[in-house]
């Protein structure tokens, strides 16, 4: 912690003022943009118009639910969502755990290569993979070489949204993860195995409850970044159902309906408001703890 | 095989062979995990990087060669001849680059108050940043448009900049925060002693010292926000288009395969500068500050 040197010649509430003074612009824009239109786009949604006042109603909503189209593309963005985390920690953890444990050439080599995707924009990653995954693309050519004619590609299909998805998430994902496995000291993991754990006792009982805040953050803003994902659905998913993102992208755009996509923002809110809860209190945690050391 | 070949003694190749194949399984067996994920993750990210750099040098390319069948540079001069492009890059170019001055005038003073003086709540502000992380962001944009939308901010530059903004707040915050907390404070009190005003401990001490986390705020913030294409495709439609959003309808509806390629690559060219800082960027930490962690 750093304590501001005492001044002499301006009382500490003059400073406190300077200091409110320089953090405000930030905050104000923080403010207008994010939290204001949350707010009000929350408190518009349950309004409605009677006879030129306004009224609490769940109209809305009731109306979002009872529409076939709007609850197929909720669940599919869950569907999707759930799906893609499941994938990032089965690839990811073993990626991460190997990378703390290994040296040399070879783990540096992997440690590139995972980290390459933070360098491709996502918009330059989806031309890429409709290059790769598409009919006549990479991978059906090269399949077709070795004599596999039976490609079925995924664009334009779920499978293809989950891939890029993935992708875009593993640097991230085992940059955390490995910063955390880091902090675990390896004299720990030895005295385990002197005592005769096995590798999965290990991974079980000490190194998880150790790694449990970065996998929190991890989960959460993974879960936070597929669910409110936008250019990869689009460009790579199917027609229907739509990912909430192009759902609302295509009712506020092409339809012109700012009332509906309005609510259809509102309640990926609503779904998302724990696990973003979830993040900044880990993420606060995790800093007040780094700050004590 | 002769019988005569086999009664000969081994040549010594065959010795070096077996030598060879010998350590070659016992690196198997001893980094088998890392040449998997190395050849696994080597087919999977750079993969798809393959034929976009291969369909952005090509004249013709067809099913089911693996190369193009004749390369050359001619789509390129095509490319930047189209009007579209030619308008939209530079514009994305000063677009990110007034982003990111903005950005800098406004948060860079509040870094300062954040990490060097004392106020009442400083550390909960501080935290409130991650707010701009804990949204759905495309539900979050489509939130914002909706105002914008009433406010008449919808296809405007101030309404690009202002939803653009957004994203960078965190990130040129919390880095030049941290840079200024670590400054030796001894050196800028020596230089106090001696009658140096503070202005010119500043510039001459602090300054220099934070540079490197500095540049690396702009830099990120600058790279990020030439390749942000959401927030500018829902409030930018359909007057503002910027090079990222011109991309979206270079995939969908352009049956040209080599301008999605050129462009691709082109737009890569401020990754790449990302890519070679990147050591000292991970170093620093920098690379996953955006995220909080």
């Amino acid at each position: 912690m750093t304590a501001a040197a005492p001044s002499q010649s301006s009382p500490s509430w003059r400073k406190g003022i300077i200091a409110y003074l320089m953090v405000a612009p930030p905050l104000l824009l923080m403010i207008l943009l994010i939290f204001i239109p949350a707010l009000q786009s929350t408190a518009r949604t349950l309004t409605i118009d009677v006879n030129g006042a306004p009224g609490f109603s769940i109209s809305r909503y009731t109306a979002f639910f009872q529409d076939p189209i709007s609850v197929s593309n909720l669940f599919f963005t869950f569907q999707v969502t759930l799906i893609t985390l499941a994938a990032i920690f089965i690839l990811c953890f073993p990626l991460a755990i190997y990378l703390r444990f290994a040296n040399g050439k070879l783990a540096g080599a992997v440690q590139v290569l995972a980290l390459f995707p933070l360098f491709v924009p996502g918009i330059i990653l989806a031309y890429a993979l409709i290059r790769f995954l598409g009919t006549r693309g990479t991978l059906d050519n090269v399949l077709s070489i070795i004599g596999f004619t039976g490609y079925r590609t995924p664009y334009l299909k779920p499978d293809a949204i989950i891939f890029g998805l993935v992708w875009e998430s593993i640097p991230f994902t085992v940059l955390v993860l490995t910063a955390g496995l880091r902090q675990i000291s390896d004299s720990l993991i030895e005295s385990a195995r002197d005592v005769g754990a096995n590798s999965w006792q290990i991974f079980w009982r000490i190194i998880l409850p150790q790694i449990a805040r970065p996998v929190l953050i991890v989960f959460s803003l993974n879960f936070l970044g597929i669910f409110g994902s936008y250019t990869i659905p689009y460009l790579l998913g199917p027609a229907a159902p739509q990912m909430m993102g192009v759902f609302m992208q295509q009712t506020f755009g092409q339809y012109r309906r700012p009332d509906d996509a309005e609510t259809q923002a509102v309640i990926t809110f609503i779904i998302c408001a724990f696990i973003g809860f979830l993040y900044v209190r880990t993420v606060a945690n995790q800093r007040k703890r780094e700050d004590s050391e | 095989m002769s019988a005569q070949q086999l009664a000969a003694p081994p040549p010594p190749v065959e010795g070096f062979w077996l030598g060879t194949r010998r350590s070659f399984q016992t690196m198997i067996r001893k980094n088998g995990f890392g040449l998997i994920a190395l050849v696994l993750l080597a087919l999977v990210i750079l993969g798809p990087l393959y034929s976009v750099v291969l369909w952005a040098f090509a004249e013709r390319w067809q099913y089911p060669s693996l190369i193009p069948q004749v390369f050359g540079l001619s789509f390129w001069e095509r490319t930047f001849a189209r009007a579209d492009i030619a308008e939209a890059l530079p514009f994305s170019i000063v677009l990110a680059a007034t982003v990111t001055l903005i950005s800098a005038v406004i948060c860079l003073p509040a870094s300062y108050a954040f990490a060097r003086m004392k106020f009442r709540g400083r550390q909960l502000l501080l935290l409130s940043f991650l707010a701009t992380n804990a949204f759905p962001r495309f539900g979050l944009y489509i939130s914002i448009a909706v105002i914008f939308f009433r406010l008449n901010l919808i296809g405007t530059i101030p309404g690009v900049i202002l939803i653009q903004l957004v994203n960078t707040l965190l990130l040129m915050i919390w880095i030049p925060t941290a840079a200024f907390q670590g400054v030796d404070r001894s050196l800028e009190e020596a230089a106090l002693d001696v009658g140096a005003s503070p202005l010119r401990v500043f510039v001459q001490i602090t300054l220099p010292m934070v540079m490197p986390a500095l540049s690396a705020a702009l830099l990120l913030t600058f790279v990020n926000t030439f390749y942000e294409a959401q927030g500018a495709l829902v409030v930018g439609l359909p007057r503002i288009v910027t090079m990222p959003v011109l991309m979206y309808s270079l995939i969908n509806s352009q049956l040209i395969v080599q301008y999605g390629a050129i462009v691709s690559l082109v737009l890569w060219a401020p990754s790449l500068i990302l890519l070679i800082l990147a050591q000292r960027l991970l170093r620093g930490g920098y690379l996953t500050a955006g995220f909080g962690v």
